[in-house]
């Protein structure tokens, strides 16, 4: 099977909740190897939107693929295929470190050999090595938030939905997390992130950006930025949520 | 897949050491308190003997109520017996009349007068039924001796004398069917509560969430998620079944292994009510208000504290729709009248419908999705 061009794929992607639409025709196409910034206010559909793309929500409308695989009907198929990241920090507090990433290996179906490679890798990679034995809880946010990132790329995805991943953690943590996803899209990882800092949204290749349930805007920072005749992502990014509509 | 999973269930849940304590200390607490405190055996119940005959036949009968363990004496008091009931000094209260003894002889019509306080219904009805019991022996006694001082009559007199005997359990002792109730309580309560509240927990973690968008199979999901809780129903009933027999000095008389199977059908069940509550709650507080009123729906409606025989029919109909009370029927018997599979077949398949389909109904509400 020849791997598809693009990572993640829509088209007029819909979800309803009876009679408010969370997700109105959205139509993206995430390259493969790319980092794709999902912006939006909260509320505007963001994380709907991934609970859809990861085969949690089911859509009520249009369609979508992500991996190749058809996410209304291939759910469980594309689930293999990522690595998800929310924005509440959920693995659990009462294991420990190492316990946790052994437990969500196992879970993704990893062979006991590799399993313990992976993790051990993890542990390296993550600078969690010291605290291995440590009870989860009692680790600093930015910590954990290595460990979930650890956790999401122990059965080495090819697309990683990160949901506000740096939320609550310290700016030089999230210097370094993000020099961490640039390395991983480098290897050829196709990144899906949305965040609210704006100067993260810079770092990415493109970024699109959501109201009310429906994409308002689609391109590189900088070609948005040239549009609109705009300095930053966040002077973008406000003009473009007092307007009514751009295009 | 599934070792791992097991693996962390384990140890989540032993790792809390107040759940090891709830998990160890509950079965041996319940049944200490539910073996002693709520004894509906009634003793010592206090009887006044209002004596208006004093004569040797009313001398005697009072002596033959005291002589028994279930009677405590209460002086009477001349001013009535009213004013001992009253003030609670007297449970029953015993008339005899004036000239009692001598209408006796003489062939004359007589009443004896039991009077009770009856504010609690169950020592009153016992209290009544122990008197009228001594006093009937007491009088059919003494017509016998009368009998025999008088041969002549005993021709013409038919007795039929009325012999009662509790089988199973002679002395009519409540521990012995406490205890079994104990096992089903206890069995109800670790594996409809905890499992409920061990997956909303996750839900409200978050982890839940994270579990869903990874291959993870359902079925692995609800074996690690529940077998934990197996493990340790089986271990309190093990612990009632030893302080039961040990202590309590039940009989067991019929097989374990029958009662390890229908136990196994019994939490089939109510894993099945706990599975099924985690998928319609979205936080602790529903599962366990659920839970709760399962619960007390099925201790109650079980036969556990009062008979079922007892309730009004249209009530009695609604217990079929209750596991607890095929389980109840079935422990019970298994342990005083050491029951087989043939004379429980009913209750059993009850129970293996009632499993099967709560289980499937559960499975079938929980799915790996959200919202």
């Amino acid at each position: 099977m020849t791997a598809p061009e693009y990572a993640v794929e829509t088209r007029d992607l819909t979800r309803r909740f009876g009679n408010f639409v969370a997700v109105n025709k959205v139509t993206i196409a995430v390259r493969r190897g790319e980092i794709f910034g999902f912006l939006g206010a909260n509320g505007a559909g963001k994380t709907t939107t991934i609970r859809m793309l990861c085969g949690l929500l089911k859509p009520t409308g249009g369609e979508g693929r992500v991996a190749g695989f058809d996410i209304g009907r291939e759910g469980e198929k594309v689930k293999r295929h990522i690595g998800y990241m929310s924005q509440k920090f959920s693995l659990y507090n009462d294991l420990k470190v190492e316990e946790n990433l052994y437990f969500f290996g196992s879970v993704y179906g990893l062979p006991e050999r590799q399993l313990k490679t992976q993790v051990v890798a993890a542990l390296e990679r993550f600078g969690l090595s010291d605290v291995r034995q440590e009870m989860t809880g009692r680790l600093p946010p930015g910590w954990k938030q290595r460990l979930a990132l650890g956790s999401a790329l122990l059965h080495e995805p090819e697309i990683i939905f990160l949901d506000e991943p740096t939320g609550g953690v310290d700016p030089l943590a999230r210097r370094s997390f993000w020099d961490t996803i640039h390395r991983l899209a480098a290897d050829g990882k196709t990144i899906f992130v949305t965040t609210h800092y704006m100067d993260e949204a810079e770092y990415c290749d493109r970024i699109s950006i959501m109201r009310d349930g429906r994409v308002i805007a689609l391109d590189t920072p900088s070609s948005l930025k040239e549009r609109l005749g705009k300095a930053t992502v966040q002077d973008l990014f406000i003009e473009l949520m007092r307007r009514e509509e751009v295009e | 897949m599934l070792k791992h999973f097991l693996q962390k269930e384990f140890r989540q849940v032993f790792r809390q050491r107040e759940m090891v304590m709830i998990i160890f200390f509950m079965p041996v607490i319940q049944l200490l308190i539910l073996g002693y405190a709520i004894n509906l055996d009634v003793k010592h119940v206090r009887l006044a003997i209002f004596d208006q005959d004093q004569s040797a036949l009313s001398r005697s009968i009072a002596s033959k109520c005291f002589a028994s363990s279930y009677f405590q004496s209460v002086q009477s008091a001349q001013e009535g017996t009213a004013a001992l009931l009253e003030k609670g000094q007297a449970d029953v209260v015993l008339k005899i009349p004036p000239h009692f003894a001598r209408d006796i002889h003489s062939g004359k019509p007589t009443e004896l007068e039991l009077i009770a306080d009856a504010q609690n219904s169950n020592i009153a009805g016992i209290g009544v039924g122990y008197t009228q019991g001594v006093l009937g022996r007491f009088l059919a006694d003494e017509f016998e001796r009368r009998l025999d001082r008088q041969p002549t009559l005993r021709k013409s007199v038919h007795q039929v004398g009325l012999r009662a005997q509790a089988y199973y359990n002679p002395e009519l002792l409540s521990v012995y069917y406490m205890v079994p109730g104990i096992v089903v309580v206890l069995l109800t309560v670790v594996t409809t509560l905890l499992t409920a509240l061990g997956i909303v927990r996750e839900k409200e973690v978050g982890t839940l969430e994270q579990l869903m968008v990874t291959p993870l199979r359902k079925f692995h999901f609800i074996v690690g998620k529940t077998a934990p809780f197996v493990a340790i129903a089986f271990v309190e009933m093990s612990v009632a079944l030893l302080v039961g027999t040990l202590w309590f000095g039940i009989p067991f008389r019929g097989s374990l292994w029958l009662l390890a199977g229908a136990s196994s059908l019994f939490i089939l069940t109510t894993l099945g009510v706990g599975l099924f509550i985690s998928t319609v709650s979205g936080s602790q507080q529903q599962a366990l208000f659920f839970s709760w009123f399962f619960m007390v729906f099925g201790m109650l409606m079980s036969g556990f504290f009062t008979p079922i025989e007892n309730m009004p029919r249209s009530v009695q109909l609604l217990t079929y729709l209750n596991p607890l009370r095929y389980f109840m029927t079935i422990i019970r018997a298994i342990f005083l009248k050491g029951s087989g599979l043939q004379d429980l077949t009913g209750e059993i398949l009850a129970l293996a419908l009632f499993g099967t389909l709560i289980f499937s109904l559960a499975l079938l509400r929980f799915r790996k999705r959200i919202g």
